[in-house]
C-alpha cells in the first residue's frame, strides 16, 4: 500500500479483484494495491491541465461521450478504456429516457454513445436519431449469446441498431426495519405509503414506471394508454402525492441515508444498497411490473464515432462486461458473462426472480413512451 | 443588534462550512466526517472532467464578458444624449433583456435556435461539410444577451454623471474625437467598464439554468456540479466548491485593488 | 469628419442591435408563435393555430399558485432579515470593520447556488437539524422536501441582493436628520419610522424588486429542495421541455410567465412612484 510501484505477484492481483470486487475494498486501494494507479497516472501523463494529451496509434481521439444511468458502470474500467486507447470517457448522468429522447430531439446533445431501453428503440429510428451499427467494428459482439428477449428491440426493420447491455425489473426496495411485513406487490407499496410509510417514499421522475406501477394497482396493464385506466392511476397517484418524500430517480441517496424507507427501484441499484445496508431488501411487484432490457446504440452525428464503437466494443468484452457486473450488480444477457460471473451471483434472488414473478412482468412498449396522454399525466401529478 | 447580526453570519456560514468540512472528509461519503484528508482535492484536480469543465466556463465566461463589454460600451456611447424612437426601442430592449428569467432565455433560445439549424444544417453541410448545433457559440451568445445588458446599463449611468465639460475642453484644446475619445472618454470610464466586466464574467461563470438548455454538448462547471449531485456525491464535488470560493474570495479581492486604483486614477 | 454623427452611432448600436434582433427578439417570436401550436406525436413541435394550450394552463395551476405565493413570500422573509443586518452594517458598526463585514455578506454569493442548496439538502435532512432536535427531544420534524426548505434555501440564496441596496440607502443618509430628531426629543421608534425608514425606501424597493424577478424563473432551490413535490413554474416549464417534450404547452407557459412578470413588475413600480420611492436605478432593474 505504501510503495504503489513494487511489484505485484499474480496471484496477490488476483486475491486483489476478487476483493475489489466484492467491494470489501475500495478503487483507490485497489489501484494502489496493484500498481494500476501507477500505470495509469504515467499513462495519463500527470495532470491533465499540464501536459498535453497523448496521441494514440489507433487514433480515436482523446475523448468519447457515453449518456448512461446512475450507478450503472465500473469507473475503473473507463479508466482502463482511457489508458489502453488514449480517450477518456466523459459521463453524462440521465434520470429517464424521456430526458435522453428530449435532449436528442433538441439537437446537438454531444453523445458519442447512449444507453436507451427496450420501448424507446423504435422512437429513435422513426426520428431519424439513431444509427445502424455496423459489426464490423464490434468484433465482441455475439448475436448468438444473447436470450432473444433481451436483444430483439436492438433489430428495427431488419437493421441492428443496438446492442444489449443489461435487463432487469423495476421493483420495489424497502427499509425492511421500519416495515411490518415485506412487500410483494404494487397494491400494497401505494398502500402502505398512504398509511405507515407517510412521508418516507419515493417514486420515479418519469412516467412510465410511475404511471404503469400506479396502473398496476388497479390491476391494469403496465402499459395501458386507456384514458379511463389512465385517469384512475392519476387519482391515485394524486391521492397519495401529500404522502410522498419524493418525486425522483435518484433515490439511493435518501434511502441510504434513511430519509427514505421506500421507493420504486430499479434492480441492480436495489442490489446496490442491499449489498451495503443488508436492512435494504428488494421484490417485484407479484402484480407486475417491468421488466426491461438495456442497450448501447450510437446517436446520429455523433462526434466521435470511431471512440464511439471502441468503447461498446470494449464494454461488451466478456471479461470487461464481467467486472461492469461485479460492479453495478445488474443482471447480463450475455451468456458469455454469465459464464464468468460466480454462482451465487447467478442464483441471486434480488437479480433473478423466480419464474413466475419474472412471468408477471411487462416489457414497456413504444407507445407507452410516446403517448401524449401519459406525459400529461405525468406532468400535471408532478405539479399538483 | 451585534448578536442578530452574528446570527445572521452564523446562518449564512455555516452550510459553507460544512461544505468545506466535509472536503476535508477522508472517507467517500459527502455528509459524514470519516478522518482528515486532503485527497478529495488530489482527485478534483486530476479528474479530466473537471479541468475540462473548469476551462470551459473560464473560457464561456472570459469571451462572453470580453463581448459584452465592447458591445455594451459601444451602444452606451451611442445611447448617451440620444432621443427618439431608437433610443426608447434600446431602452426597452435592455429591460426586457435584463427582466425576462434566464429559464425563459434559455428556453427560448434552444428552440429558436434548433428550428434555424434544421432549416440551415440540410444546405449547409453537403456544401461545406459543416453543421450549425448548440455548444461554445450558441451558450457564450445566449449569455452576452444578458451580460451586454448589463454593461450597457453600468457603462449609461456612468456617461451620465461624467463632467461633459472635459470631452469639450478636449475639443476645446484641438483634439479630434478619435483622440478624444481614447484619451479622455475611455479612461474616464474605464471603472464602469472594468466593473461591467467583472459582473458580466461572475454571471456567466456561474450561470446554470441557461447553459442547462443551450450549452449543448459542452459542460460547465455548474452542468457538471448539478450532474454530479444526481449520480451520488462524493466529497470531491465539496473540494471543487471550497476551491471555487476561495478563487472567488481571491477575485474580489483583486477585483478591488484594481477598482480602487482605477479610481484613484480618475481623480487626479 | 469622415463619417456623420449619424453613422458613427449606427455603427456604434450595430454589434448591440444584432444581438438583441437574433438572441431576443427573434427567440421571443418563436416562443409566441410555437405557444400557438400544438405537440409533435412523439414529442416536440407541429405547426397549428390552436389556443389550446393556452386553455390547458389551469392544469398548473398549482405550479402558477406556488410561484405566487412563495416569490412574494421569500422577498418578504429575505428582506425582514436583512433590513436589520443592512441597517447594523451602515449605521451601528465601527467603521473600520465595515468593508470586512460587507465582503463577507457577498462571500458566500459568490459560491454556486447549486454547491450552496445541496448543503441544505444535508442540514435539512433527516440526519441534520432534524436529527439535532430529536436529540433534544423536541419531537420529529421533517424538513426537507417541503415548503419550508425551498423557502429557506430562497432565503439563504437570495440574502446578499437584498442587503446590499438597502445598505447603500442607508449608508447615504445624513447622520445629522437622526441627531436632529433626537434633539427634538423623537423617542427612537419615532426616528426610526419618520426619518430613516423613508429614506431607506429606495434600497428596498431595489432590493425587493431583484430579488422577485429572480425568485419567478426559480428552477434550481425547488428542484434541489422540494424533491420535486414543490412546484414553480420554471420547473413546470423544465419538466415540459425535458421531460414530457411539449414544447407548445412549454412556449404557452412561458409567454404567460413573462406575461404575468410584466404586469407585476409594472403594478409594483406604479406603487412605488406613488410612495416616492422610486429611484432611477429601480427603472432600470
Amino acid at each position: 500500500m505504501q510503495d504503489d510501484k513494487a511489484p505485484i505477484t499474480r496471484q496477490k492481483f488476483i486475491e486483489e479483484l476478487l476483493r475489489y470486487r466484492k467491494g470489501s475494498v475500495t478503487r483507490r486501494h485497489f489501484l494502489g494495491v496493484t500498481g494500476l494507479g501507477t500505470a495509469m497516472a504515467v499513462m495519463g501523463g500527470g495532470l491533465p491541465l499540464l501536459s498535453p494529451r497523448r496521441a494514440f496509434a489507433q487514433g480515436i481521439g482523446d475523448q468519447v461521450v457515453l449518456a448512461t444511468w446512475p450507478n450503472y458502470h465500473d469507473p475503473a474500467n473507463f479508466d482502463a478504456f482511457a489508458a489502453e486507447t488514449g480517450a477518456a470517457v466523459q459521463v453524462n448522468v440521465f434520470g429517464s429516457n424521456e430526458e435522453m429522447l428530449a435532449k436528442l430531439q433538441a439537437g446537438g446533445s454531444g453523445w458519442d454513445v447512449f444507453v436507451p431501453t427496450n420501448y424507446t428503440i423504435t422512437t429513435y429510428v422513426e426520428a431519424d436519431l439513431i444509427e445502424p451499427l455496423d459489426l464490423s467494428k464490434l468484433p465482441n459482439y455475439d448475436a448468438a449469446s444473447f436470450e432473444a428477449r433481451f436483444a430483439d428491440a436492438g433489430t428495427v426493420d431488419g437493421k441492428l441498431y443496438a446492442v444489449p447491455k443489461n435487463w432487469g425489473t423495476t421493483g420495489m426496495a424497502w427499509d425492511s426495519s421500519k416495515a411490518k411485513a415485506p412487500f410483494t406487490s404494487w397494491k400494497e407499496f401505494f398502500d402502505v405509503t398512504r398509511t405507515d410509510f407517510s412521508g418516507r417514499t419515493m417514486v420515479h421522475d418519469y412516467q412510465l414506471t410511475t404511471i404503469g406501477n400506479a396502473l398496476k394497482y388497479f390491476g391494469y396493464s403496465f402499459n395501458s394508454v386507456d384514458p379511463a385506466e389512465l385517469a384512475d392511476a392519476e387519482k391515485l397517484l394524486i391521492e397519495i402525492k401529500p404522502h410522498l418524500f419524493a418525486i425522483s430517480s435518484d433515490y439511493q441517496p435518501a434511502m441510504r441515508n434513511g430519509d427514505a424507507w421506500l421507493t420504486m427501484c430499479w434492480t441492480g441499484e436495489g442490489k446496490q444498497m442491499n449489498r451495503d445496508i443488508p436492512e435494504i431488501l428488494f421484490a417485484v411487484g407479484k402484480d407486475g411490473g417491468e421488466i426491461w432490457s438495456d442497450y448501447y446504440a450510437i446517436p446520429k452525428n455523433a462526434p466521435h464515432r470511431d471512440a464511439a464503437y471502441a468503447l461498446i466494443n470494449y464494454l461488451i468484452d466478456p471479461a470487461v462486461n464481467a467486472r461492469e457486473a461485479a460492479a453495478h450488480g445488474f443482471p447480463v444477457a450475455d451468456a458469455r458473462v454469465n459464464a464468468l460471473l460466480p454462482p451465487e451471483v447467478l442464483s441471486d434472488p434480488i437479480l433473478y426472480p423466480a419464474a413466475e414473478l419474472l412471468n408477471a412482468q411487462e416489457f414497456g412498449a413504444a407507445v407507452t413512451l410516446t403517448d401524449p396522454n401519459r406525459a400529461e399525466v405525468m406532468a400535471r401529478f408532478k405539479s399538483a | 443588534m451585534r448578536i442578530y447580526a452574528l446570527s445572521v453570519y452564523l446562518f449564512l456560514y455555516l452550510p459553507i462550512g460544512i461544505i468545506a468540512l466535509f472536503s476535508f472528509s477522508a472517507g467517500r461519503s459527502a455528509s459524514q466526517m470519516q478522518g482528515f484528508s486532503l485527497q478529495w482535492y488530489g482527485k478534483a484536480l486530476s479528474n479530466p472532467f473537471v479541468i475540462d469543465a473548469l476551462k470551459t466556463s473560464a473560457t464561456v465566461a472570459f469571451t462572453s464578458a470580453v463581448l459584452a463589454s465592447v458591445f455594451g460600451t459601444m451602444a452606451a456611447l451611442a445611447l448617451a444624449g440620444m432621443k427618439g424612437r431608437l433610443r426608447a426601442l434600446f431602452d426597452a430592449m435592455v429591460y426586457v433583456a435584463i427582466m425576462i428569467p434566464g429559464i425563459v432565455i434559455g428556453i427560448a433560445t434552444l428552440i429558436a435556435l434548433v428550428t434555424v439549424f434544421d432549416g440551415v444544417n440540410p444546405w449547409l453541410e453537403p456544401l461545406t461539410g459543416y453543421r450549425l448545433s448548440m455548444g461554445f457559440g450558441s451558450l457564450t451568445a445566449a449569455h452576452v444577451l444578458f451580460t451586454m445588458s448589463l454593461v450597457i446599463v453600468i457603462v449609461r449611468a456612468r456617461i451620465e454623471a461624467l463632467d461633459r465639460t472635459l470631452i469639450e475642453a478636449s475639443g476645446d484644446l484641438g483634439a479630434g474625437p478619435v483622440a478624444t475619445f481614447w484619451q479622455v472618454t475611455l479612461p474616464l470610464l474605464s471603472p464602469a467598464i472594468l466593473a461591467g466586466f467583472l459582473l458580466s464574467f461572475t454571471f456567466s461563470f456561474d450561470d446554470f439554468i441557461i447553459a442547462f438548455f443551450v450549452a449543448g454538448s459542452e459542460t460547465t462547471l455548474p452542468i457538471y456540479i448539478f450532474s454530479s449531485i444526481r449520480r451520488g456525491v462524493t466529497p470531491e464535488i465539496n473540494a471543487i466548491g471550497t476551491m471555487v470560493m476561495g478563487a472567488s474570495l481571491l477575485l474580489l479581492v483583486v477585483a478591488q485593488v484594481m477598482l480602487r486604483r482605477a479610481g484613484g486614477n480618475n481623480r487626479t | 469628419m469622415a463619417m456623420s454623427r449619424q453613422g458613427a452611432r449606427y455603427l456604434l448600436l450595430g454589434p448591440a442591435g444584432l444581438w438583441y434582433a437574433a438572441l431576443l427578439v427573434l427567440p421571443l417570436a418563436v416562443v409566441l408563435v410555437y405557444s400557438f401550436g400544438e405537440r409533435a406525436a412523439a414529442g416536440g413541435y407541429a405547426p397549428a393555430f390552436t389556443l389550446a394550450q393556452y386553455a390547458n394552463l389551469g392544469s398548473r395551476w398549482t405550479a402558477f399558485q406556488n410561484t405566487l405565493v412563495l416569490a412574494p413570500a421569500g422577498t418578504l422573509a429575505a428582506l425582514l432579515i436583512a433590513y436589520p443586518l443592512a441597517y447594523y452594517l451602515a449605521v451601528r458598526v465601527d467603521p473600520k470593520w465595515r468593508t470586512v463585514l460587507l465582503v463577507l455578506v457577498i462571500v458566500p454569493f459568490w459560491t454556486s447556488i447549486l454547491i450552496r442548496s445541496y448543503a441544505w439538502i444535508y442540514l435539512l435532512g433527516g440526519r441534520g437539524i432534524p436529527q439535532l432536535l430529536a436529540d433534544l427531544g423536541l419531537g420529529d420534524w421533517r424538513l426537507i422536501n417541503t415548503p419550508f426548505a425551498v423557502l429557506v434555501g430562497i432565503i439563504y440564496g437570495y440574502l446578499p441582493l437584498m442587503v446590499f441596496p438597502i445598505y447603500v440607502s442607508l449608508e447615504k443618509l445624513d447622520k445629522r436628520l437622526l441627531e436632529a430628531a433626537s434633539d427634538l426629543g423623537a423617542p427612537p421608534w419615532r426616528r426610526f419610522v419618520q426619518v430613516t425608514l423613508p429614506l431607506s425606501l429606495p434600497g428596498v424597493a431595489t432590493g425587493s424588486m431583484l430579488v422577485f424577478i429572480l425568485l419567478m424563473g426559480e428552477y434550481l432551490i425547488p428542484q434541489m429542495l422540494g424533491g420535486g413535490k414543490v412546484f414553480f413554474v420554471g420547473n413546470a416549464l423544465v419538466d415540459l421541455f425535458l421531460q414530457s417534450r411539449n414544447w407548445a404547452f412549454g412556449s404557452a407557459m412561458a409567454v404567460t410567465l413573462v406575461a404575468t412578470m410584466l404586469v407585476v413588475v409594472t403594478v409594483y413600480m406604479r406603487f412605488l412612484k406613488r410612495i416616492g420611492a422610486a429611484r432611477d436605478d429601480v427603472g432600470l432593474m
